[in-house]
């Protein structure tokens, strides 16, 4: 008994919240509600999977944020101002979310800065020339964006939203990735214990360069959407995905056998975080009481689901 | 390769930096090198300085591996919960100041308290943790706030901004007093031997007979309490409590701890390091406004600068 409530015991909780939202509100339960929480879970659904690939790797990343905004700047401004095709923009937003990365690689693997250490510096950096370049943080609006652009997050493909379409392929290319290739098993490798990694011969150096990249990629991706969701790019917009990108790595790790951060886990811990404010929304309560208890229900869901590993 | 004139270098500059900037803008603005701008810059640093060095014990206690080791990134929630809470008391519901910073109080404790439980018991790592509670504790001070500003009108709090002792702020007097009081009880007594243990090695410790567990929470309690004693500077340095202060404290204490560490001689974070850290930030921030750098590009400079000495800190230790 002890063992199944120590490997499920979270998936109760989660079905205990899904329960009392649907008796409290009978919309919560509606599909177009629920397809509502799934597609405002795409964007973090998106930065936690680039947040899962560092967590795994053994580190983590402040600067999420930060990629995301920056990839949606780099795109909102090549709109804009350069009047550039919606498929290059895309493509620009990503090479900004590269940079993001290389300046998160060259700290970690080329100047030997603590992952944290190096990704804060990242986040004050790129926060102040967000601040810079918008004279203090004012937002770039583009309200007449190429609807190719704009569809990214309001468009359908066979009904289904794309911003949905896009965060499931991300996904899929995650969990190829990370859960089933062999580049996946020699992150988690490095992960678990890093100079074992390196004596078993793997590239420990090259192999974290090229995760802190791809990750700001991902995380570029997400500020595509974002900016195309609200025509605009919102400085500092990022930062909010922080904690609950970390919070959706962590509650998914405590729900693998041996704790180890994984690509489904992280987006099951997504769908709670998303269900949750869906249906603190739904109860219509005051804006700082729902932010106060959707703060306390994280606490109370993190420590339940770190506690309940150490039951087994 | 070991290579002791590298090294002796590398050990310097985070000193370097420092000395090389504040030259630059002590000959391109007269009056930074002044005794009324470092008052000014003191006056400046005291909020930072006492939650660092709340996060300084949390650290020496746990050890300074971010990830697995201590770190508490609640202390600055606690202080704008505990300034949200007086300011709401004082103003709102006509407390007497002395209530209403005992309810502060029991608020600080309790977020210790709750701190301690989710590491020591529960097993969560202090940076998920404390990040959680942060968030939390930020979303309840909203809610006795309003998100609004509260002014502060109260003797006390108007006497730890304005009022002088012999001649030197309030603020600074007895910013000096909890700042010895912390050093002593961590670097001075049989306590704080054994929390550097702790923090030093875990397991040597818990060998040794330390109750590292009891010294790990312990250490949680006394970060909040330093949250709260840091809420009255904040009361006093915006005459009142206002929303989301709490994202720059954060930034500020992290950054003047972790520099701090760069100043001692085996790179660890220290009590008085990071008193250093806070003052030489803050006098950053005046310095660079007094010789007129856009202030969106302080952000820039301080990320820059906690890099390159981490950085040094980092080759230092490989050479």
């Amino acid at each position: 008994m002890t063992s199944v409530f120590a490997r499920y015991g979270f998936l109760m909780i989660i079905a205990g919240f899904f329960a009392f939202f649907a008796l409290y509100n009978p919309v919560f339960l509606t599909f177009g509600n629920q397809l509502n929480i799934i597609e405002g879970s795409s964007v973090l659904l998106i930065l936690a999977l680039g947040m899962t690939l560092i967590v795994a790797m053994g580190g983590i990343d402040l600067s999420v944020g930060i990629a995301f905004d920056i990839g949606a700047a780099f795109a909102v401004v090549a709109l804009k101002e350069y009047d550039v095709a919606w498929p290059l923009a895309c493509l620009i937003g990503v090479v900004g979310g590269v940079l993001v990365g290389l300046l998160n690689a060259f700290l970690v693997v080329g100047l030997k800065v603590s992952p944290f250490m190096a990704t804060l510096g990242t986040f004050f950096i790129g926060s102040s020339i967000q601040r810079v370049f918008t004279n203090g943080g004012g937002p770039i609006s583009h309200r007449q964006m190429p609807q190719g652009y704009r569809d990214l997050a309001v468009g359908e493909v066979f009904g289904i939203p794309t911003e949905i379409i896009i965060a499931a392929v991300v996904l899929l290319g995650y969990f190829i990735f990370l859960e089933r290739s062999i580049w996946g098993k020699r992150i988690h490798a490095i992960g678990l214990q890093r100079s074992a990694a390196n004596v078993a011969g793997i590239r420990v150096r090259q192999y974290m360069f090229v995760a802190f990249i791809v990750a700001s990629a991902t995380c570029a991706i997400a500020g595509l959407i974002g900016s195309a969701n609200i025509r605009m790019f919102t400085p500092l917009a990022g930062f909010s995905y922080l904690l609950d990108a970390i919070a959706a790595v962590f509650i998914g790790a405590s729900m693998h056998p041996k704790g180890r951060p994984n690509v489904i886990g992280t987006l099951v811990g997504v769908l709670f975080l998303g269900m949750v404010a869906n249906g603190l929304n739904l109860m219509g309560l005051n804006f700082n009481v729902k932010d106060a208890l959707s703060g306390l229900i994280l606490v109370g869901a993190l420590a339940f689901a770190v506690g309940q590993r150490r039951l087994r | 390769m070991a290579r002791p004139g590298l090294r002796k270098m590398l050990d310097a500059v985070p000193i370097a930096v420092f000395v090389v900037l504040f030259l630059y803008i002590g000959m391109n603005s007269a009056n930074f090198l002044s005794f009324a701008t470092w008052e000014l810059v003191l006056k400046q640093a005291v909020p930072v300085v006492v939650v660092s060095l709340g996060l300084a014990t949390v650290i020496i206690a746990g050890g300074d591996d971010v990830v697995s080791g201590g770190i508490d990134l609640s202390v600055p929630a606690t202080a704008i919960i505990c300034a949200a809470i007086v300011a709401d008391q004082v103003t709102n519901q006509q407390a007497s100041i002395v209530m209403a910073l005992a309810m502060a109080l029991a608020a600080a404790a309790l977020i210790g308290v709750t701190n301690a439980v989710l590491v020591v018991r529960v097993g969560m790592t202090p940076l998920l943790a404390t990040l959680a509670t942060s968030v939390a504790v930020v979303g309840i001070s909203r809610v006795i706030t309003e998100s609004r500003r509260i002014a502060v009108g109260d003797a006390t709090v108007l006497f730890v901004r304005d009022g002088r002792i012999a001649g030197v702020p309030v603020s600074i007097v007895v910013t000096v007093i909890i700042g010895l009081a912390f050093w002593h009880l961590v670097h001075r007594t049989k306590w704080g031997m054994n929390l550097q243990a702790t923090g030093g090695s875990r397991d040597a410790a818990e060998i040794s007979g330390i109750q590292t567990r009891k010294f790990v929470a312990l250490s949680f309690v006394l970060a909040a309490f330093a949250g709260w004693l840091a809420s009255v500077f904040v009361l006093a340095r915006g005459s009142g409590s206002s929303p989301g202060t709490e994202d720059t404290l954060l930034l500020e204490m992290v950054l003047a701890t972790f520099l701090g560490a760069a100043f001692s001689p085996r790179r660890v974070v220290t009590v008085w390091g990071a008193v250093l850290g806070a003052v030489l930030v803050s006098a950053l921030s005046v310095g660079f406004i007094s010789i007129g750098v856009n202030v969106f590009w302080t952000g820039c400079i301080k990320g820059a600068l906690i890099l390159l000495v981490v950085a040094s800190a980092a080759a230092g230790r490989e050479q």
